[in-house]
Order: C-alpha cells, then structure tokens, then sequence
C-alpha cells in the first residue's frame, strides 16, 4: 500500500527582509526576495512523514507564476519526488475561492490521497484555502495539525489536532486535507545530491486552466470578494519615555495599578 | 450552488444578520457574543434581523442565552452529530441552511474552529469570505465592509462581497466587546431541520482533552513574554503576580512552546486592550503591536535599546528582564504592604 500525498507549497516575499521604504516610512514588501512560505516547510515536512510511514510519493505542487518554479525546486531538494507548477494568466486575481478550485483540480488530477499545506501564508494570512480545498472535493479537512499518524489499513489518516484550550485526535476518511500547524515540524535539511539534481536536471511538470478545465472559474472576475480600499493605519501615539531608574518604573506601575 | 459567477444569485433575496455561536461541549466561545454585540449594531443599520446559529447537541440553554444577548431569532440544529464539532457535518448543515434562509451577513469567530467551518462553508455557498476581520461596517447600499489588516498591519484593507451572498467573515476575538444578557428577550427560537447523518461523516473525533481556556482579552493588566525570556517564564510570572495581571505572549514564545497558543497577542493570535501591558522580552514586531495597540499604558522591558517596542511604549526601561523583574515585583509588593499597613 502506498499513498501519493500532494504538498503545496508558495512563494511569498521575505518578511525577515521587508525594508521600510524610507520616503513613506511604511513597509515595503515588493523589494523583498521571495522564498518559500515558511509554514509550507513544516507542511513538507508532515507529508515527508507521511510517505515514512505509509510509502508511496510526495508531490510538491504551487500556483504561481513561471518562476515560483524555484519553491518546487527546493521541495524537490528538501525530498519530494515530484512537483506540478500550476501556472496561467487566467490566474490573476484569484481569491481563495477559485485558489482553492485550482488546487482541488489539480489533487484530483493527481489522484491524490492526502493533501498537506502549511496553516496560512505570510503573505495573506487567510488559512482558507486547505478547508476550501477539501470543500470543493467535498473531502475530509484536518487544520491546526501538530503530528500525522497515518493509518493505511483503514484508509485513514489520523491526526493531532490543536483546538483552543487543548487537542484532539481525529481520523479522516481518505482523500483528506491536512494544513499544518506553524512550527509544529521540524524540517530535516535537504541532501546535496538532491540539491544537484533539483538545480540541474529537475524540470515541474505544468499546467495550465485549460489543462484543469477550469479557465472560466478562475481569476478576478470569478473572485466573490474584491478589494474596495487600503487605508494607512497611523500609529498609536506613545510617550517612548526610557528611565533609567527601576523606582521611577515601579512608581508608574503603582499608578496605573491603583 | 451557484456557477455562473455574478449572474447566479439575486443578492436581493437575502437578508438578516447571522452570527455563528460557538460551542464545545455546552460551553461557549466569548467571541460569539462580541459578534452578536457588532452583529446587532449591522442589523439595525439594515433593518434586518440578528440571527444566532446554533449547531450542537443539547443545545436549548445555548438557544436561550443567545436571546437573552440580543438575537432577534435563533436557528437551532440540534443532534449528537454535531458533537464535538467536525469540519463535515457543520458545513453541510449550514450549506443546507444557506439555502433555506438565505443570510445576507454571517458573522463567524476567528478561532481555530471558526477559520476550520468558515473555509469549509464558504466555498459550497459560495460566499465571499473575508478573514481576520477586526472593522466591519455597512455602506450606504447596505453592503458589508470588512476590514482586515494587511502588509504587516500596516495597512487596513477594505474587502467587499458585491455578487455573492452570504458575506462572510471570521472576526478576530478580542475587538468588539460581548453583548450583555437582558431580561427583555423576546425573539423566537427556531428549529432547523438536521440535513447530515452520522453514517456520511467522513471524520471521526477519537479523543478530546480541553482544559479551561485561557482568555487574555478581557484582562486588566496583562505582562506579555516574548523571545528574550529564553524559555524561562518565571521573572514574568513574579511581576504579573504583583501586578495581578494575565500572562501572554508573543508569537516568537508561543512557536517555542513555551507557553500556550491562547495566550498569543498579535495578528494571528488575539487582540487585547487591558489598561496595562507589560512587553517583557518583546522586540516589537508590527505583527505583535497590531494586538497590543488597544492597551492603555505599555511599559517595556528590554535589553536591546534598539528594539522597536520602546518607540510603541509609554514607559520602557533598558535592562536585563531576569533582574528588572524580580526587582519591580519586590518593589510592587512593598507598596501593596505599605498601603495595607
């Protein structure tokens, strides 16, 4: 028995990297390199787990542009045996919604038995896109996951789960969605030689929304939400008062506290 | 469902103002009645009416609390299938429900099991869903703006659901404040039809171990730990004692597992605003001040001049924590002994 477990994976721009832009004083993200979500390391790390566990082949998948092909490479690197880039004009614009269709389609076409993502990206924080993944195939969803525990013999994997004020252990029929928890896995570090090969010799298969047959439910137009506005948050005035002395702190406590 | 984007749906036949209330095990999420709280004010504006969704088993005190705090009516879908909670079963009952009531709004915590049902839910409806929301408002058209921080919180963007209904979006806990039970309660509680039987899950909860949830949005005083505490929360725990404040975190301490994710402050964690917060080894990040901003006076203590944190405090001292708290806390208690005295 073995399973294919699909991983996705997506570039975002560096936030340890995010400059202030100097004329605004505000952040500015388009200057920072981009590299892989860092909650999709962990992710790759829990589908890793899984082919240890139950066999079969870990495929990296992204949606992105032409060269988010990098990510697919150092998942290669890191140990999958396969990655799909998912890639189109149509694309553009896309919120979770058609994200998430895109990336079911792609599962399904995959045969996939297990779907593993990280529990948000640092670029949009949504965390929608793992249930709505499992939502569209209408599969089975496990988020907020601290361990796998995978179960071939009864076609399920079972799951750590972190829930406010504690856990809980889940299983879920298969096909199954899992998003992991940030920080939560620990990433083994990824061998030379797969380095080598993932640099040189590696090319992603790709597809595109034709390829999915999904060119007209994808992309802004499709999108339900849309963004009406941005507004500058100004910062909260404070007196930035540094004392030296430890008394003079005390004091100020003991004011606030009566 | 609806394929065929924009021309599917005719938004004017939805209406009423839902709010998701969420429970495990009888008890209920605080965060579900500061949305009936901000549920209400929307509601009013549209002159619609304010729905509380209640899915669970054994549910009636749940039905009759949510009246008590404002809810004009309640839809009840009450079964054992609906406990503990599973991603499956409450998304086809309130895909199921969608259909038979219509929502124009539908207000959901953003707790983990709430990001868990709304991105399950969102996508059969297909909903526009917002997450992470912490402003929301309606324009002039009747139309939901939900606010969400984004860049780094840096920015406030405003997102729309023009085409789509339900408008759907998951509300940080922490923002609004909860609606109060009255005694003039005099909504109706309604009885939904259960669509989902046990023997279509496609999930299995084996165990469950939940302890008291710790809620450091409705604290006074709070002393937060961040990465420069090293794992030793100790310093802290003396000074929130003195002080008596709730413990609470940065993401940095929470990654490390040295303290629960409950207690988390900033984007993704919770937003708190006590009359004192106390940053004990917190550098600053924008992620962390984003949760901290409501606070009354911020006090900082750390070694690095350079950290962010002391241009985002009121007072800050340079120093080492593991001798600075220790040293507040004695002085604090002195005090406390010289006014008992």
């Amino acid at each position: 028995m073995s399973w294919t477990i699909a991983v996705g994976v997506k570039q975002v721009p560096d936030d340890d990297e995010v400059g202030i832009d100097p004329d605004t004083g505000r952040l500015d993200r388009a200057s920072a390199p981009a590299v892989m979500n860092p909650p999709d390391r962990d992710a790759l790390e829990a589908a890793l787990t899984i082919r240890d566990q139950v066999g079969g082949e870990v495929i990296a998948v992204t949606m992105g542009p032409p060269n988010a092909k990098t990510v697919l490479e150092q998942a290669v690197a890191m140990g999958c045996d396969d990655a799909v880039l998912v890639t189109d004009r149509a694309f553009a614009g896309s919120d979770t919604w058609p994200t998430s269709l895109t990336l079911a389609r792609t599962a399904e076409a995959l045969e996939a038995d297990v779907v593993v993502c990280g529990e948000e990206t640092t670029d949009s924080s949504t965390g929608q896109v793992p249930p709505g993944i499992a939502a569209h195939n209408g599969w089975a969803q496990l988020t907020y996951v601290e361990g796998v525990d995978a179960r071939p013999e009864e076609d399920r994997l079972a799951a750590r789960r972190d829930v406010e004020g504690g856990h809980e252990l889940v299983a879920a029929d298969l096909p199954v969605v899992v998003a992991v928890a940030y920080g939560e896995f620990d990433t083994r570090p990824a061998g030379l030689h797969r380095k080598i090969y993932a640099e040189n010799d590696f090319e992603p298969t790709q597809w595109t929304a034709e390829d999915l047959e999904i060119k007209e439910e994808v992309g802004l137009d499709v999108s339900p939400t849309s963004v009406g506005g941005m507004e500058t948050v100004d910062p909260v005035d404070r007196r930035g008062e540094v004392v030296d002395d430890i008394d003079d702190l005390a004091e100020v406590l003991t004011e606030v506290n009566a | 469902m609806s394929d065929d984007n924009g021309s599917g749906i005719d938004v004017d036949e939805y209406d009423d103002v839902w709010v998701f209330i969420e429970e495990h095990a009888g008890e209920v999420m605080p965060v579900s009645w500061e949305l009936l709280e901000e549920g209400r004010t929307l509601a009013e504006k549209l002159g619609d009416e304010l729905v509380a969704l209640v899915i669970g088993e054994d549910v009636d005190e749940i039905a009759e609390e949510a009246l008590a705090r404002g809810a004009d009516r309640v839809l009840v879908a009450d079964d054992p299938v609906f406990e503990p909670y599973r991603a499956d079963p409450y998304g086809e009952q309130f895909r199921a429900m969608v259909e038979a009531y219509k929502p124009s709004i539908a207000l959901i915590g953003g707790t983990h099991t709430g990001r868990d049902f709304a991105g399950r839910v969102a996508v059969p409806a297909h909903a526009g869903l917002t997450a992470d929301v912490t402003e929301i408002d309606v324009d002039d058209d009747g139309l939901l703006q939900a606010r969400r921080p984004a860049f780094g919180g840096d920015v406030l963007a405003t997102i729309l659901c023009e085409e789509h209904r339900p408008q759907m979006a998951t509300i940080r806990p922490g923002v609004f404040e909860a609606a109060e039970p009255t005694d003039e309660a005099d909504g109706e509680i309604v009885e939904a039809d259960v669509v989902v039987e046990e023997a279509d899950c496609i999930s299995e909860v084996l165990e469950r171990e939940v302890g008291d949830t710790a809620d450091i949005t409705e604290a006074e005083r709070i002393v937060a730990v961040g990465h420069g505490v090293e794992g030793d929360l100790e310093p802290a725990r003396e000074l929130a004692e003195a002080l008596d404040a709730e413990l609470a975190a940065s993401r940095a301490a929470v990654d490390e597992g040295w303290i629960d994710g409950a207690r988390q402050v900033g984007q993704t964690g919770k937003t708190v605003r006590p009359d004192l917060y106390v940053a004990v080894g917190i550098s600053g990040a924008i992620q962390h001040l984003e949760g901290m901003n409501k606070s009354g006076t911020v006090i900082a203590i750390n070694n690095d001049p350079n950290a962010p944190i002391f241009e985002h405090a009121d007072y800050g001292i340079v120093g080492d924590l593991f001798e600075v708290c220790p040293d507040l806390a004695d002085r604090l208690e002195g005090d406390l002994q010289e006014v008992v005295q």
